[in-house]
Parts: structure tokens; sequence; C-alpha cells
């Protein structure tokens, strides 16, 4: 019975070619207009490090000594800038908490900005984002070393001058990707390379946010110790605040000293050794004894990737937005395809009322007809392919900074191929339980 | 026609009635909110920058070397600009128009206790600069003038010049000249003193330049003096336009290139270029909402006139029966555009009611701005336009049946 419905179902969608056009249309734009804007959605949400981030905690201690105010914050509310803490803290209480090692591994990270140029001054990258670290990132972070080393716990203690750089980098500044051995320059020191790694560019960037959460180009392009950098003249990029005794010069250069600009990143393996070191952190901040007077309670957190990427708002409102737009569309093309299709099988009452007279079951009528609204929202699905593709292109012309991320990949393939069988089942109820009840010896008298 | 026979002919066939409904009450409520999403996109777009920008070159990525800008290279920088033949007036300027990557940023509080944020420009004769129009007041005096960071003017009401916008915000109708304005918070002190009012100023943080907050900009009588960020504005005769800009260029190349780091190159371009780089991502987002927009209405029309058209055909005997007891041609079309109507037009008032609770969910949900009802009825208007005009050929075609239809068997 199945298969002769199914015939039918074919010969059906047949016999009204422009009606099918239609309803195939109409599923394929609910459909695209839903998966575009889905796959935005999935790639800037989706987990930056697989099965390593539900160890990785940020760790943060208030020791900024300034009193709390407010009125900065709420000028720039007033102007429609959200104020953030990224949880950084100065580089004295990085250093005791990395020297204290309570955790499996600890490290601080810290963008910076510099002009890359390589030793023989021949190229240059300006105006680069590098990061500032320390030797446990490339093992904590699971990195990917292509040549040569990472560098020792040693070196970061010597402060020595090396570096960990990308192979695009090495492409750009040495032509080729084995780099090792050779130097590159910034400010006016030479940091050698010991490493060249695979392009590490986590999406969203959560552990540096202050330069940007997605970035289509990747971000950093090279890893250094940061005492060394410090040594060479470099700055923090960005920082939550200073100490009230600061007085800085400029905007965009600050001290890590006395500015908390350090993000401090700690791996913790199990739930016993978050709690001890929750504990830890409000223990060291509650010892600080020249926080008295600045009127502020002894404040800490550890906080996990999902939860950190959660508190600071990285996925942005407006790909959620989206979501519902396009979810409330492809609500409105079913309830139009579920007219349509109702349209199409009324027409059909004689025939059907005939089908019945003749001893039809209702039951194969109403799998007929589901089987041919099924059939048409497949081929929706298969148009919508294309469709979103063309969506997700339209997308990446948007021209903002996570825009560029939005591409298909197999899980949201599979997404799509559900939807437009859920779509096709649901759309097609409605309309072919209406035409099942026809009645049979009615039809046959009237028509 | 009595609307009896027409809620009595909905009540029988039911099913397409209230598949057209649904559908509009979706149409409507998605339409309402994508409209105010365009709006919203729309707004700094058509909002008056109160700049004449014809004639005017913005000059900025001028990033210092490994120190702050001297004043006296600020002032160096001026008079080789202003030696630039084709150029009238050049201002060192922190914070223009159309200049995203500076934003100074205040509030003030008027005398009834509005606090207003505001985007600041600071700069020597902005004003005549940037060729804004004053409508009220003065322009700052040369006396009145301070050095950025410096201690000049303390404890002197700082004069502020503010736009039309502001003035009515913070005194409603009374004049603004004269009178005070304070930080919030701040009670104490002189304050700030309003000297001059011009029509419009565009502040350059658009994405808040939405709601009436376009023109919340002031000017300060600031002169650049040392500083870690500089930008100039240029005006130049409208006869010698590209003559000057090349001339800009190279001036800016002359007295900046050799200090600049590394990699930097300044930017001096016309303010329609910048205005249109800076409106880049808007209009992006502009035609993808319209196209959202466009397709919810080719859906909803098909729709309607999908199901609309299969009633016509499945009452083709009932019109006949109509027509051959002296229904007019006219009679009939009247019906089927007033039972679009009234279907349609229920569909809106709940479509309206689902766009206000769906914007105040995604509200209390998102950063999301309140839906204004006056997006409301543009919405249903829009529908029931729609409606009847997707309903016109359906109702056309039943116009058409001769009322010998009536004496067949269907």
């Amino acid at each position: 019975m199945f298969r002769y419905s199914f015939e039918l179902a074919a010969l059906g969608l047949r016999r009204f070619p422009k009606s099918t056009v239609l309803v195939v249309l109409t599923v394929a734009l609910g459909l695209a207009a839903c998966m575009t804007t889905l796959t935005l959605l999935h790639v800037l949400s989706a987990d930056p490090l697989p099965g390593r981030s539900q160890d990785l905690y940020l760790a943060w201690v208030d020791t900024v000594l300034a009193k709390p105010s407010n009125a900065g914050a709420d000028v720039m509310a007033l102007n429609g800038w959200k104020t953030t803490n990224y949880h950084n803290i100065k580089l004295g209480d990085a250093q005791a908490l990395l020297t204290a090692r309570r955790a499996a591994r600890q490290t601080v990270v810290a963008d910076m900005e510099a002009d890359e140029v390589a030793d023989d001054g021949r190229r240059a990258q300006n105006q680069q984002v590098v990061l500032a670290t320390t030797s446990d990132f490339i093992p904590m972070f699971g990195v990917i070393l292509r040549h040569g080393r990472d560098w020792t716990p040693a070196e970061d203690a010597a402060r020595t001058p090396v570096a960990v750089i990308d192979t695009g980098l090495a492409q750009k500044l040495f032509g080729t990707a084995n780099a090792v051995g050779r130097s590159v320059r910034l400010k006016h020191t030479l940091f050698r390379v010991v490493g060249v790694i695979e392009p590490f560019a986590p999406q969203p960037r959560f552990y540096a946010l202050g330069t940007g959460a997605y970035s289509s180009d990747g971000g950093e392009n090279l890893y250094l110790p940061y005492t060394a950098a410090l040594d060479a003249g470099l700055s923090p990029y960005d920082a939550d605040g200073c100490d009230a005794s600061y007085k800085s010069s400029n905007t965009s250069d600050f001290d890590p000293a006395r500015c908390a600009s350090l993000g401090l990143w700690v791996q913790l393996d199990a739930p016993a050794q978050v709690s001890a070191y929750r504990r830890f952190l409000q223990d060291y901040v509650e010892r600080q004894k020249a926080l008295a007077g600045f009127d502020k309670k002894p404040r800490s957190a550890l906080t996990g990737v999902a939860d950190w990427l959660k508190q600071n708002d990285v996925v942005p409102d407006s790909a959620r937005l989206n979501v519902w737009l396009a979810g409330s569309f492809l609500l409105l093309c079913m309830l139009n395809v579920a007219g349509l299709l109702s349209a199409r099988f009324l027409r059909r009452s004689g025939e059907v009322g005939m089908r019945r007279a003749l001893g039809a079951p209702r039951r194969a009528v109403f799998l007929q007809h589901v089987l041919e609204s099924g059939l048409a929202c497949l081929a929706g699905g298969v148009l919508a392919l294309p469709l979103t593709l063309l969506g997700l292109w339209i997308l990446r012309q948007q021209g903002n900074d996570f825009a560029g991320l939005a591409h298909l990949d197999p899980a949201m393939f599979a997404t799509l191929f559900m939807l437009a069988l859920a779509v096709g089942a649901l759309v097609g109820l409605l309309p072919a339980w209406r035409v099942s009840v026809v009645e049979p010896g009615l039809q046959v008298k009237s028509e | 026609m009595s609307f009896r026979i027409l809620f009595s002919s909905l009540r029988r066939h039911s099913l397409m009635p209230l598949l057209v409904l649904l559908q509009v009450m979706l149409a409507c409520a998605i339409l309402c909110n994508v409209l105010f999403l365009t709006w919203q996109q729309l707004e700094p777009m058509l909002a008056p920058s109160g700049v004449d920008g014809d004639d005017l070159i913005l000059v900025d990525r001028l990033n210092p070397p490994e120190r702050a800008w001297t004043a006296a290279e600020v002032q160096a920088g001026t008079a080789a600009l202003q030696a630039v033949p084709g150029v009238r007036a050049v201002s060192a300027a922190l914070g223009l128009p159309m200049v995203a990557s500076y934003v100074n940023m205040r509030a003030y509080r008027g005398p009834t206790g509005a606090v207003v944020g505001v985007n600041d420009y600071e700069g020597y004769d902005l004003l005549d600069t940037l060729g804004l129009e004053l409508v009220g007041g003065r322009n700052f005096l040369p006396a009145e003038y301070r050095d950025m960071g410096s201690d000049q003017g303390k404890g002197v009401p700082e004069p502020v010049i503010i736009t039309q916008s502001l003035a009515r915000q913070w005194f409603g109708d009374a004049s603004p000249l004269g009178r005070t304005l304070r930080f919030p918070g701040v009670e104490k002190g002189p304050g700030s003193v309003v000297v001059g009012v011009v029509r419009h100023l565009l502040r350059n943080r658009m994405n808040v330049a939405t709601n009436g907050r376009a023109d919340n900009t002031v000017l300060l009588p600031e002169r650049v003096a040392k500083t870690w960020w500089l930008f100039y504005a240029v005006r130049v005769d409208p006869s010698m336009r590209m003559a000057a800009l090349r001339g800009v260029r190279k001036a800016i190349q002359r007295q900046f290139g050799a200090l600049l780091p590394a990699g930097s190159k300044p930017r001096a371009e016309f303010y329609a270029t910048r205005r249109a780089a800076v409106f880049k991502s808007q209009r992006a987002a502009l035609w993808l909402f319209a196209g959202v927009a466009l397709t919810v209405v080719v859906v909803t029309v098909i729709g309607i006139m999908g199901l609309t058209g299969f009633w016509v055909q499945k009452r083709t005997r009932q019109i006949g029966v109509r027509r051959a007891l002296g229904a007019r041609k006219a009679d009939i079309l009247r019906y089927f555009l007033a039972e679009n109507a009234l279907i349609v037009g229920i569909g809106v008032v709940l479509g309206m009611g689902l766009a206000y609770l769906g914007n105040a969910w995604l509200m209390h949900v998102y950063e999301l701005q309140r839906l204004p009802w006056r997006f409301l009825p543009c919405g249903a208007l829009l529908m029931l336009l729609l409606g009847q005009l997707a309903v016109l050929s359906p109702a056309l075609r039943a116009a058409r049946v001769p009322p010998v239809v009536a004496t067949r068997a269907a």
C-alpha cells in the first residue's frame, strides 16, 4: 500500500506543476532563512577548544588600588557603550599566583601590539597583535607545533627573548614555513624563533576578549614570554583599571605593574581542584593589606570558559534575534504551504470521494497526501541548500568582525535535512487530515 | 450586503479563512519588527549631519611616534595645511564627525535634572571649519579657548555650544543661552555655560544615533595641544577641491611623514568618502532587512492569492446563483474585497498584539529597544493593502462568473 500511495503522491505532485513549484519555493525560502541564521549562531556559539575548554578557568583577584567608581561607566552607558571587565590582574599578583603553582598548569596572557620585522630587515608586518604569555600556554591550549619546540619555564624565568610564530607569519617574514633559528625584531629587541606552530585561532578568542572576540583573519601570529616582552618595552593593549596613583600618559599604554592587564588562565582537572583553587584565590585577595582604605570588598573569581563567554555576552544578541526572526518566517512559510496544500488537496475532493466510495480506507488517503506534501518539502529542502549557501555568502558581505566565519558544516547540513523532513511532515498533517475526512457518498453526488 | 452573510459564510468554511488569518497575523508581527529594525539602520543615515560636507577634507590615522605629538608639531601641521593653495580653514581636532576611531563621551545634566549622554568635538574654530549653522548665540571667542590638558580656565564656567535637539531636551522651549549644564553627580563648581546653538551636528558614535539621539553632540573650546591622537578638518575652495586634496596629502606627508611609525599611512579624504565608508555596514544590513521584508510580503501575497483563488473556485456555483438573483459584478467584487478586509483586519489586530508581545519578550531576553507604537499601524496598513491587492485577481475572476453557472450542476 505504501508503494501505491507513494506513486499516487508523485503523480499528484506532477498534476499541478505551478502550485508544486510555489510550495517547493516557499519551503526552500523558509528553510534557507532559518538555516542561514542558525548556522551563524552555531558557528558563534561553538566550543572554542573542544576537549580542553571544560578544564580551563580564568582566575581573577581584584587588587587595583582605586576606589570603585561608577561615574565613567555611567557616562559610557549613556552613550551606548558597554563597560567591560575582562578579569585581568596586575603583574605582581600574576607572578605570585604563577609561582604558587596550585593548578595543573597556569599561564598569563596579554595581547600587545607591535611591528614585526624579519632579522634581515627586508620584510615586516606592521601593527600586529602578539600574545605575551608563558611556556605553559602551548601545551595547555593544545597549540600544534609544526617545527622546532616551545620555550621552556627556564627561558621564562631567564627573560630570554625567544618567540614561537605561526606558519602564516613565517611565510610572510621569511618565505618559508620552517623559520626556526631566524629572529623577529619587536621594537629594538631580536626574538629568536624557537618553534613554528599551526595558526591558532579558536573562535571566539575566549582567552583574550579585549582585542575582539571574533576575528575572521586570526588574531595573534606570534607568541613570546611575557617577561621578555615587557623587557622589550611592549605593553598590554587593554586594561580593566589602574591604581589611583597611576597617571597614564596615553590612553592605550598600560603599565602592567599598576594596571590590571594580564589574564591568568589555569587548568584544573577535577571539581575538587576547582573549589580548592577558588578558596586559594579568595584567601590570597583577603591577605592583601594594601587594599585597606579603598572601600573594597575582597573580590576574586574563577570562571570556566563556557560561563566566561556567557558572562561577556560574546555571542551577539543580533545573531539570536535573527534566528527568532527567521524562525517566525519559517512558520509563516509553513502556514502558507499548509494553505496551498489544502487548496490543492481539496480540489481533488471529487476524486478522493470516488476512491473512498470504491473502498479506499481513510488511512490510505491520508498517507497519500502526507507523502505528497513530504515529497514537496524534501524538494524544498534540496533547493534550500544552495539558497542557504547564498544566504551565508550575503552574511559574509555584511563586513562585521564575525560574519566572515559563517560557513556551513556537516552538522548544520544534517540539521537542514532533519528540519526539511519535520517541516514536510508537520505541514502536510492538517491538509491531509482535511482531505481524508471527505465523505464518499456526498462527493459523488454533488460533483 | 449585511455582515451577517459574510460571517456565516466564513463560519461554515472555517479552514481557509483561518489559514489566511494566521498567515496575516504572523506576517504582520514579523513585518512590524523588521520595519523597526530597518528604521534603526536607516535613522543615522537620514539624520542631517549639520556639516557642510561638500568641500571638507578629514585627516586621520596620524599615529604618533613612540611619544605624544607636541603642541608645536600640531601647530606646525595646522600652519602647513593652511599654506596649501585652495585651503580656506584648518582645525586640529579631537573627535570629528564620520571619524569613528576616536570618540569623546560625556554626559551633562540640565536644570530639570535630565541627563543626556553626548559626544563632543574639540578643536580651534571647528564651528567654521565644519561649516555648522549657528541658530542662536555665538561662536567661541578666541580668549575662551583652553589648551587641552592644561589648567587654563579653571574655576570659570566652560563655554559650550550645543545642538537644537539638545537645547530642547535640556531646556524645553526656554532659551538655552547663558544657562548652566553640569556633569551628573557634580553639584558644585562652575559647570558649563551654553553660549551657542547649532542647527544640527551628527555624533560620531553611530550605533546610538537612533531614537532622536543623532544630534546629541556638543562643541568644546579646547585647543589641541600635546596629544596622542590627532585629526585635522580642512575646508577647501569649491573650485579647487581635487588640487587641494592632493596638496593636503602632500603637506601631511611632508610635515609628519618622517615621524610616523613604520607602516602607518595617514588618510586624507573628503567627507563624502568617509561617510560612505562609515555607513557601509549599515547599508549592507539595510539591504538584508529590505530583502527579508520583501520576501515576507511576497510569501504572504502568494499565500492569500492561492487560498482565495481556491475558495472562489469552490463557490463558483454560489456566485452564479447570486448573479442570477440580480447581484451585479461590482457587488460580487465588493463582497470578496470586504471578506478579505474582514479576515485580514482581524489578522492584523491579532498581529499587532503579537508584534508587541514578541518585541516585549525579546526586549526582556536581549538588549533590544522597545518597538515604538507607530510601527504597528504602519505594518497593519501595509498588510491590509497587500491583502486587498492579493485578493484582487481572484475577486475579479469571481465577478466574471456568468449567472448561467447557476443552472449547471457545478
